[in-house]
């Protein structure tokens, strides 16, 4: 299956890339695992509200032509020789069945959403292994102040400035991150459509 | 019952409520004294909350401390009898690996034995089928009669005992001082409070020392710390032993859904007692000695890890700690410093308070003269108590495990008194209305000791928001809900951060997301 572009994550980022890409008329689809936070500070009423990703949001994409994959995510990537670009990634359900695309989008959040996995030895991103920022110090992932920022959540994938994800030291042409997924400050809900928009343009200039 | 303050004066006041100072409260209750416990924090906030919750077979001892390892043997078989419902009879298997020595296995067992402790070795395959999850590289086992017991309800089964017995409970209330006259003990001072009492009893573990200054008496005691791991799993049936001389997180405790890893043992400074928490260098020293024991340790979910503090009496001046004698002390300050009225009985084992708490009563009888013999070996403790059979509705049983024939005081008919509050451990509004009104609970990490609210693989992800809703509507305080919330997740938080990777990060990453304002 070839795509122009290939979303990976249906939370608030991967959800916004996906609708600017389709509305630039770009054939596009997305992997939507099933698990997103992005809009579980909106209050205690129902956590299982909470932790569902915005189902509206991914039927809106599929009714403009997008093709949504629930319950599926994509598991392992296979690189070019130099490293330099993705060149085919897999899903869990169609196996070894490949999708190609000019680019990739990697939305697929933080710990709770298994964008990024943490060990006793320290973290890593499953699907590309791409460089994750992050204290090799277990001590320093957390303020003893509960309710103070937590320096884990400042940690992971890394990106040059041109938003490419870097992947052993090396600037991956075709993959971008958006939202939280991306080392840095804790995202508002703002900054994660910004983040996914952003992903988007670059999507863009590179088609 | 539980007060806040008091102008009776009393036969004997005992400061501490742990695990020794309830034992003792019952104890003197028990012998009709008036009698008042009066705990700075809520009960079981010291060691006795933060253990393995091990009931020891005398086993672990028989080698380095026979007279120790006797009098464990002996309380191990009474407590089975009158605390019935804090203890789960596991049975205990001490493993003998590669780098260790059938030699001492050998040894091992003649001791064991000739403590009065059953101990029968097994061949490893055995000790496979029955133990899967050990070690497979094993070379030999012994049975032992251990067994896992819950703190939390033994001394709240001690508690409820002694306030049913006339003793008065005050929680939450410092001592600042002890009343002397002519350089006597007659009491204690709260603050501006001053409670009179004719003997005054020190049972506050590490804390002992420092009371015992206020009274004019020097105890070299030494805090001696422990950091322990909870993994989200049962992983054994029995307790699961070393059988070597005694080290670093040799003892892994099933104990209801989970199993504890300890212990560390490091000398600390007196400041340190204060704020214990476990540090990751700990968890590496656990974790890296704990997959010896049962290797799937090093892929199971840890769900928090947490300290304690042992209250050893200096004897030698060993460096780590694990050789200070662990026996029994009981000090008669007017013997020993011409202090009348002050008594202190420390150091022992979780295993060994009712023990400890017969001989700080005996020497308290004595002291006032009266010839009162102990009934604490024979009776049985609340919840421990035979019930009527028939089948217990679904949403009962799990607090029927818990307090057994107390949660025939629950009401689960009442209002809303069935619901389902914690869904890990199946705490209901009934069992933590139960709480609030028996164990003067004001809190949710003082329910949590009492209910285990919030103590299963969730930690209170879920059910926080609820838990803090009915305990502030019934404590009468429904505007301190949110209070209560955040007080407990920072409580939490201690025990999950110094173990935050794995599925124990994901759920963080919730709590934060969910619960942070």
């Amino acid at each position: 299956m070839k795509y122009d572009a290939i979303v990976i994550g249906g939370g608030l980022a991967g959800c916004t890339a996906a609708g600017i890409l389709a509305d630039a008329g770009r054939k596009v689809a997305v992997f939507s695992e099933g698990l997103s936070l992005h809009d579980a500070s909106e209050g205690p009423a129902s956590h299982k509200e909470q932790a569902r990703p915005p189902y509206a949001a991914l039927s809106a994409l599929a009714a403009k032509g997008v093709t949504v994959f629930r319950g599926d995510s994509i598991i392992r990537a296979e690189m070019s020789e130099d490293g330099s670009q993705v060149t085919r990634v897999f899903s869990r359900n169609l196996g070894d069945e490949p999708l190609e695309a000019a680019a990739y989008v990697l939305a697929t959040g933080k710990f709770f959403s298994r964008g990024i996995i943490s060990n006793m030895e320290g973290m890593y991103e499953p699907v590309f292994d791409a460089d994750v920022e992050f204290e090799t110090d277990h001590s320093k992932w957390f303020d003893p102040d509960f309710f103070a920022t937590q320096p884990y959540e400042k940690f992971g994938v890394k990106t040059d400035s041109e938003g490419h994800v870097l992947k052993g030291g090396i600037s991956v042409a075709n993959l971008f991150a958006a939202g939280q997924v991306l080392a840095g400050e804790p995202m508002s809900d703002s900054d994660i459509e910004k983040s996914g928009r952003t992903a988007a343009t670059e999507v863009l200039k590179k088609l | 019952m539980f007060i806040e303050d008091s102008h009776k004066e009393y036969d004997v006041i005992i400061i501490g409520g742990g695990i020794t100072g309830a034992a003792t409260a019952r104890d003197c209750a028990l012998r009709g004294l008036k009698t008042l416990l009066v705990e700075r924090g809520d009960l079981c906030d010291g060691a006795s909350g933060r253990n393995h919750g091990l009931l020891h077979s005398g086993a672990r001892y028989a080698v380095t401390d026979p007279e120790g390892a006797r009098e464990c043997i002996s309380e191990n078989m009474i407590l089975r009898r009158i605390a019935s419902s804090c203890i789960d009879p596991t049975g205990g298997l001490f493993i003998t690996l590669p780098e260790d020595s059938l030699d001492y296995q050998e040894k091992f067992i003649k001791a064991c034995r000739d403590c009065g402790i059953e101990a029968e070795a097994i061949t490893p395959e055995e000790a496979l089928r029955l133990e899967p999850a050990v070690n497979p590289k094993l070379i030999g086992a012994v049975k032992v009669p251990d067994a896992s017991v819950d703190p939390f309800r033994l001394v709240d089964a001690n508690i409820l005992d002694a306030v049913r017995h006339g003793a008065d409970i005050i929680k939450f209330r410092e001592v600042t001082g002890l009343v002397k006259e002519n350089g006597d003990v007659k009491g204690v001072q709260l603050g501006d409070t001053t409670i009179r009492s004719r003997q005054v009893i020190i049972a506050a573990g590490i804390w002992s020392a420092h009371i015992a200054e206020m009274g004019g008496a020097h105890i070299d005691m030494m805090p001696s710390k422990g950091s322990l791991l909870i993994f989200g799993h049962r992983l054994t049936r029995m307790v699961i032993n070393r059988c070597r001389k005694p080290g670093n997180a040799d003892i892994l405790v099933p104990g209801d859904v989970v199993s504890v890893l300890g212990t560390t043992s490091d000398k600390v400074p007196f400041e340190d007692c204060e704020d214990m928490k476990a540090t990751s260098d700990e968890v590496n020293v656990l974790l890296n000695e704990g997959i010896h024991l049962v290797p799937e340790l090093s892929t199971t979910r840890i769900i928090r890890a947490y300290a304690g503090v042992r209250p050893l009496v200096v004897a030698d001046s060993s460096a780590s700690g694990r050789n200070v004698s662990r026996g029994i002390v009981l000090l008669d300050h007017e013997k020993r410093d011409g202090i009348k009225g002050l008594i202190t009985i420390t150091g022992g084992k979780l295993t060994t308070c009712r023990l400890m708490a017969e001989m700080a009563t005996d020497l308290v009888c004595e002291k006032l003269g009266l010839k009162i013999p102990c009934t604490t070996a024979r009776r049985k403790l609340p919840g421990s108590e035979k019930r009527k059979s028939g089948k217990d509705p679904v949403n009962k049983r799990a607090a029927v495990g818990r307090h057994g024939s107390e949660a025939d005081m629950m009401d689960f008919n009442g209002k809303g008194g069935g619901e389902i509050i914690c869904e890990c451990e199946q705490v209901t509004r009934a069992e933590i209305e139960y709480a609030v009104r028996n164990l003067g609970v004001r809190s949710i990490s003082d329910l949590r000791r009492h209910t285990r609210v919030g103590m299963g693989t969730c930690q209170g992800s879920f059910c926080i928001r609820r838990v803090a809703k009915v305990l502030a509507e019934v404590l009468g305080t429904p505007d301190k809900a949110l209070e209560l919330m955040n007080d407990y997740l920072q409580e939490r938080w201690k025990g999950m951060s110094p173990v935050l990777w794995g599925d124990t990060l994901r759920e963080a990453d919730y709590m934060h997301k969910v619960h942070r304002k």
